[in-house]
């Protein structure tokens, strides 16, 4: 039973030993989760708390990584602030995947009006200018976190639509797509069960990647002022350090250091799991 | 039962023709006749072989029957039944009736399921059996049947752990679990080792027969297709130019087209006197083609009324008919 699954297995391995991208992506990314779970025990204030300290330098008081204007340990609102950046990214992509893959596998497939349809909005999606529709949204229906994942998401879907479309118009002429259609099975039917799970992957792996790119809009917005004031996020502590650049440089510059290690993991992790779903990849080939 | 049972009607596929201009103004458009107006039929039971070149729309014709495509115009009825009133009314009911084996079996499953989903999938879908563990039991004993032992082990596969011809057999085995009244087998073994295929060839008969399936084997083989066929139709340029019973076409081949397809196979027999009839000449393409005889650019007897008008049909003893007004001479 299940030997391709073992052959799946296999495969991950493979890729973990050869392919210093998807092991570095992976490993950020348990690092990640692991500091997001253990973030109560390794923070050394809360970070909510206002301090006495105002704009201390790293080091000084306990405060490893300085603190901000209203002294606010640097440090543990770092630690926190993972939880926020995972959370965007993650629901985020989720929203932007689905509808991808559902709308884009829709059109590739069903082709026809549906797909003219279709591909014009994503079009006229990739035309408009994306942060602005995200600022204006974020602006017109206020700036919870709930509203900005959401926001990312059902912005951030034409790319996935595309390559998923892509995967459908060629996944339509194979034969067992067009067998299923002589079995008598619906156009539903064939699309769930034939195109979307056959055609997915390049959209995952793009999907991993767009995380990255949803951390990254979240930080803009709060830096621009248009993030969640309730929660802690590395965008708003990059925002409150930005007066104080020239005296205290630690209360932005952690914060930044911070986003972009996790971009670029989530960067590598997509790269690796491209290369994992692309059974014409070959690890060895690619040297260590 | 000498009434056919199935009535393929002037089924007929033309293709816009793409010539890179958007606006026709002055000049008509062109199409691409990939089937044009073929009418054959068929008796339960009987094999009916489809030989002709590559490119001369015998695959067409083979999606034609199971509607993969939408023919331009024409019908096929079946025991009298409109498919295109049966495909608007029930397109289920029209994929019990009609079923394909396709060229490719290693590409005929979806690469994600067990060969047990795959298998089950149909039954479940078109409510054959009464519940789960009776259509494992179809499942099982149609591989058996097949040959495909142990039943157990092949349903736990994946359909890339099988070989083509058993991934073949699957497929043949799965388009009778619906019991059709058609098959339409394209280019079933072209792709399989020599040395598989007459097995596959032996469940398609056998199948048939026992379910009273009428089969159109569409193929360029034409040894395999003698062998396996009652009749035989010859294609050329989307249109029947010869029919009969395999022995008349292959015996006695009348249309030119025929013939010079005959001799330019190898025989087994090499005492065996043939007189190859050359060919000249590339197939000419599909984009209006005529008025005369298709094959007359090519032809070794052709006249000049050939180049006129499309001929005539010349019929011979047992229904065997070419489209050519030469050989009737």
């Amino acid at each position: 039973m299940d030997r391709r699954k073992h052959a799946g297995l296999a495969r991950v391995k493979e890729a973990f030993l050869y392919d210093w991208q998807f092991r570095a992506g992976v490993a950020g990314v348990v690092i990640l989760l692991a500091l997001v779970v253990a973030a109560p025990l390794l923070a050394s204030h809360d970070p909510y708390e206002f301090g006495v300290d105002n704009l201390a330098p790293p080091g000084t008081a306990g405060h490893l990584l300085g603190t901000n204007h209203m002294g606010q340990d640097a440090y543990s609102m770092i630690l926190y602030g993972i939880r926020t950046s995972l959370q965007v990214a993650l629901i985020s992509s989720l929203i932007s995947g689905v509808l991808g893959v559902l709308i884009g596998g829709a059109a590739g497939y069903f082709g026809g009006k549906t797909d003219l349809v279709i591909s014009e909005l994503i079009n006229a999606f990739l035309m408009v200018p994306t942060f602005f529709l995200i600022m204006l949204i974020v602006a017109l229906f206020g700036n919870s976190i709930t509203n900005v994942m959401i926001v990312i998401g059902i912005t951030n879907w034409p790319g996935n639509a595309k390559l998923m479309r892509a995967q459908a118009l060629s996944l339509r002429e194979r034969t067992f797509v067009r067998g299923a259609v002589a079995m008598g099975e619906t156009r539903l039917q064939i699309l769930f069960k034939y195109i979307l799970p056959n055609g997915i992957f390049p959209v995952v792996a793009n999907t991993t990647r767009g995380m990255a790119g949803a951390i990254l809009t979240e930080a803009s917005l709060s830096f621009l002022g248009l993030g969640d004031p309730n929660i802690i996020s590395w965008g708003q502590m990059i925002y409150a350090g930005k007066n104080y650049i020239t005296t205290g440089w630690w209360v932005s510059a952690f914060a930044g250091a911070a986003t972009i290690l996790t971009v670029i993991i989530f960067y590598l992790l997509g790269d690796g799991l491209n290369h994992v779903l692309n059974p014409k990849y070959a690890f060895e080939s690619r040297g260590k | 039962m000498n009434k056919p049972y199935i009535e393929i009607d002037r089924i007929t596929k033309w293709y816009p023709y793409q010539d890179g201009r958007i606006f026709h103004l002055g000049g008509e458009k062109k199409w691409i006749k990939a089937v044009d107006a073929v009418s054959l039929s068929l008796r339960q039971g009987e094999i009916l072989g489809i030989i002709g070149e590559s490119g001369c729309g015998k695959s067409t014709l083979g999606r034609l029957l199971t509607r993969l495509e939408e023919p331009t115009s024409g019908d096929v009825r079946i025991g009298g039944v409109s498919t295109k009133e049966m495909i608007r009314r029930d397109p289920k009911q029209f994929r019990r009736h009609v079923q394909i084996v396709f060229q490719n079996p290693f590409d005929t499953f979806t690469p994600r399921d067990t060969i047990e989903k795959i298998l089950m999938r149909p039954l479940r879908n078109h409510r054959i059996g009464a519940n789960d563990t009776e259509r494992r039991k179809i499942c099982l004993e149609g591989l058996e049947s097949g040959g495909l032992c142990p039943a157990e082990d092949i349903m736990s596969r994946y359909p890339h752990q099988l070989s083509g011809g058993q991934l073949q057999r699957i497929s043949i085995i799965r388009s009778m679990f619906l019991q059709p009244k058609f098959i339409i087998a394209d280019e079933p073994v072209s792709m399989l080792d020599v040395s598989v295929r007459a097995e596959i060839i032996r469940i398609l008969q056998d199948m048939s027969r026992r379910q009273k399936a009428a089969v159109a084997f569409i193929s360029h083989d034409i040894a395999l297709t003698r062998y396996i066929s009652d009749r035989i139709a010859v294609m050329y340029l989307g249109r029947i130019v010869e029919y009969g019973d395999a022995d008349d076409v292959i015996g006695q081949p009348m249309h030119p087209y025929t013939r010079a397809l005959l001799s330019n196979c190898a025989s087994i027999d090499p005492d065996e006197k043939t007189t190859p009839a050359a060919i000249q000449g590339e197939p000419p393409t599909p984009v209006n083609p005529g008025p005369g005889c298709y094959f007359a650019p090519r032809c070794h007897m052709a006249c000049p009324a050939c180049f006129e008008s499309y001929p005539q049909i010349s019929h011979f003893a047992n229904g065997h008919y070419a489209a050519c007004q030469r050989t009737a001479e």
